[in-house]
């Protein structure tokens, strides 16, 4: 006889696991999807910006604008300058409330880093009878531009016998782009309204600094008397990055475990297993193995998050105890989605007939995405303390909550649903192995819902 | 004294409405090399699987090398009727993954599956993932798998289907040497010239029951032979008319393959007195005494019309 050792459960276990990891991770197919895929992707984007930095053409040329009074050319000569027109992206870019808070100044710098060159030389004609001589000239190309500006827009009120707003013409080549267009549009607009200004007698800058809308700084007081700077990005999209990144791990292992599961009830490798080993055994050595895979998502994208936070001086925002409690919901989370994976993976012949099984449990699923916003901006409202305890959902929605930075959980709420969650978690795995046990040696017709219910009373 | 290496006692099997298993009652001597026939859908495989704990029993026990059968699963070895492989292995790594899990140390074992590759003539097949294998190579491997931790009890679920012959005799000669090295051998096939071959205990299941259990020397002693075969020297077929008059013949039947007559002898005549009647009727070539075969017993016990399958995948 063979120097055989007992083989223990966890040992089976153990091997069982070790083959799935390594027969995942170490694959071409999740290194591409799971490391490469997401660094790809950045390279596009980034490769993408670079190549429309490259192909911008340097703007040059005249641009001639017809204008009784003579004063808007010399307006919009000083709009179209290469200072003057990254000035103003820049503070386009500020004005954009999503990138408050974020660091600001680098996405401007880099905005206006790809602008073309620009040398545009501003003509003012008077003599409005030119008008046929100066469109021919935009016609053959030899002009930017050509803008007509009736007296009438430089008066204070500048409306027509309606009371509607009155416009100015701009004639441009037909091969000019858009961007450029819109370059123009700007400065013109700008150099009318400070051409006005000057007529009425106001000083431009003086009036501007009057009308620009002053920064907000909100403070959020706490129930307990503190304060706490508002952060809209902390408030909003952290919760979700948190939630996400739950999701992904827990998600892109589930996959594999459907889809494994299927591949060995197909090609008849399960009774081969069976003879080795127990169901139970199996189901837990593919749920070790997979939650292994989860755990190497989670660290790699987690870790890479909580990078960028720190490297935007936004680190503070993630606290130790958020982190240890994003785990601990992460085994909620992973044991509902892999239980109920490996489970119907072992019920079905493909992933077409899993798909139907899976249905319902993924659309209480998705209900942490659909509700993330009403969640995470009032993380102890109703909806938020309802949908906590509606299994499996919770693990994901507990995520939202004790990631949104603007109010915190009772600490009670947070003790149930783990409670409940586990509890939850334990009769998952109760009733999958039931189905699991029955179903790996099904052949044939896939169960119904009512059928799977069957197989656990009978198991 | 005999002890058993598989005791199944008032075995019940039910999936649904089908009784696949209806209150077997066997027993496996330790060192037999036991052949479990009966046509398809008879409830072979599901024994099987109930033997090795795969599924369970709705009544009755099972009792397998002395305990029950999930602790004893180490010591088995076993083949199911529907191969499968991780497609993707390299069959090096499969053949010690299975080896792991049956409770080999991981020392030795690449010489272990290096010898057992060697024994099936698939030395070059170690590196080769489990797909780039050839049907009848990828049965071979399966086969290592099953034996490489050296189990006491072997269960093979019709190893030879898909093998050609050359394979075929080359399994066959490795259940030989695992039956002669004292390991207990279940094998399971609805090929009865196999069975016959291999044997030395046969069990019949059909319907779910077992109707036979004994070693071949006792199933020649109890289905003794009842048919002559008779070759006229004349090879004209209307001998055969001639011979089924003779007393104690109950019917007379021309193969004109062998150019004789076959005669079919009623239960209390002596064969002998109808072989000395023929021979003094007509010339003859030659007078035989046809050996009974398992495929006469299992006509004889299943009859002609084999039932219709009623559990899918399972004998």
């Amino acid at each position: 006889m063979a120097d055989r050792m007992h083989a223990s459960p966890m040992r089976r276990i153990w091997t069982i696991a070790f083959r799935e990891f390594r027969h995942t991770v170490i694959t071409k197919g999740f290194i591409f999807g799971a490391l490469v895929m997401p660094v790809v992707m950045f390279a596009a984007i980034a490769a993408i910006g670079m190549l429309i930095g490259m192909q911008m053409t340097p703007v040059a040329g005249t641009l001639v604008v017809i204008d009784e009074s003579g004063t808007v050319a010399a307006f919009a000569a000083e709009e179209l300058t290469p200072e003057q027109v990254a000035k103003d992206m820049q503070e386009a870019l500020k004005r954009n409330s999503a990138l408050k808070g974020w660091p600001g100044s680098d996405v401007t710098q880099q905005a206006t880093a790809s602008l073309p060159s620009i040398d545009v030389k501003v003509e003012s004609v008077q003599d409005a009878t030119r008008v046929d001589e100066l469109r021919a000239k935009v016609q053959d190309g030899s002009l930017l531009g050509l803008a007509i500006v009736s007296p009438e827009l430089l008066n204070a009120n500048p409306k027509d016998a309606e009371g509607n707003d009155l416009t100015y013409t701009l004639i441009v080549p037909t091969r000019s782009a858009p961007r450029l267009t819109g370059m123009l549009e700007k400065s013109i607009a700008k150099a009318i309204v400070k051409a006005r200004v000057q007529r009425v007698g106001t000083d431009y800058t003086s009036l501007q600094a009057l009308l620009t809308l002053p920064e907000t700084s909100v403070r959020r007081m706490s129930t307990e008397g503190a304060e706490a700077d508002e952060n809209a990005i902390a408030k909003t999209l952290l919760p979700m990055g948190f939630m996400m990144l739950l999701w992904i791990a827990t998600f892109t292992s589930g996959q594999y475990l459907l889809t494994t599961t299927i591949e060995e009830k197909a090609s008849k490798v399960m009774e081969v297993l069976l003879s080795a080993v127990s169901p139970m055994e199996l189901l837990c050595g593919k749920i070790v193995g997979y939650a292994m895979v989860s755990a190497v998502m989670l660290g790699m994208y987690g870790a890479l998050g909580i990078a960028g936070l720190s490297a935007a001086a936004m680190g503070d925002l993630v606290s130790p105890g958020m982190l240890i409690l994003m785990l601990v919901y992460f085994v909620m989370a992973y044991a509902f989605v892999s239980t109920m994976m490996a489970s119907v993976g072992s019920a079905v012949n493909d992933l077409r007939e899993a798909q139907s099984l899976v249905t319902p449990a993924m659309l209480i699923l998705m209900l942490p995405i659909m509700l993330w916003l009403p969640i995470s901006e009032q993380p102890n409202g109703w909806i938020a303390t309802i949908s906590s305890f509606i299994p499996p959902a919770i693990p994901f929605v507990m995520v939202l909550r004790v990631t949104a930075s603007n109010e915190q959980i009772d600490t009670w709420q947070v003790v149930l649903s783990l409670v409940w969650g586990f509890a939850w978690v334990g009769a998952f795995i109760w009733g999958g192995a039931k189905i699991f046990r029955v179903g790996v040696l099904m052949q044939g017709k896939p169960p119904s819902p009512r059928e799977l219910l069957k197989w656990i009373r009978m198991a | 004294m005999t002890t058993s290496a598989v005791n199944l006692r008032a075995v019940w099997k039910r999936f649904g409405k089908t009784e696949a298993v209806r209150g077997i009652d066997l027993d496996v001597p330790d060192g037999s090399l036991t052949g479990f026939i009966g046509p398809n859908g008879a409830g072979k495989s599901t024994t099987i699987r109930m033997i090795m704990s795969i599924i369970h029993p709705d009544e009755g026990s099972v009792q397998v090398l002395g305990a029950d059968a999930i602790s004893a699963k180490d010591r088995i070895g076993y083949l199911p009727e529907e191969r499968g492989l991780y497609r993707r292995m390299r069959v090096m790594e499969f053949l010690k993954f299975m080896a792991t899990l049956k409770g080999l140390p991981a020392a030795g074992l690449d010489a272990r599956v290096n010898a057992w590759l060697e024994r099936v003539q698939l030395t070059d097949a170690s590196k080769k993932r489990c797909q780039e294998l050839s049907k009848g190579q990828q049965q071979k491997v399966q086969f290592i798998a099953s034996v490489i931790h050296d189990p006491e009890l072997i269960i093979l679920d019709e190893p030879f289907s898909g093998l050609d012959p050359v394979n075929a005799r080359l399994i066959n000669r490795l259940i030989r040497d695992l039956h002669d090295a004292g390991r207990t051998i279940i094998f399971s096939t609805h090929v009865m010239h196999q069975a016959e071959q291999l044997c030395d205990r046969i069990v019949l299941i059909n319907r779910g029951e077992k109707i036979l259990d004994a070693s071949m020397t006792e199933i020649h002693a109890r289905f003794d032979p009842r048919t002559v075969q008779v070759e006229p020297s004349s090879h004209n077929p209307a001998d055969a008319s001639r011979l089924g008059a003779l007393p104690g013949v109950e019917r007379a039947q021309w193969n004109p393959e062998r150019h004789a007559a076959e005669l079919t002898i009623a239960r209390d005549v002596d064969p002998q007195d109808v072989m000395r009647a023929a021979i003094a009727l007509m010339p003859v070539r030659t007078v035989e005494l046809r050996k009974t075969t398992l495929d006469d017993v299992f006509v004889e016990l299943v009859g002609e019309a084999m039932p219709s399958s009623e559990e899918s995948g399972n004998g």
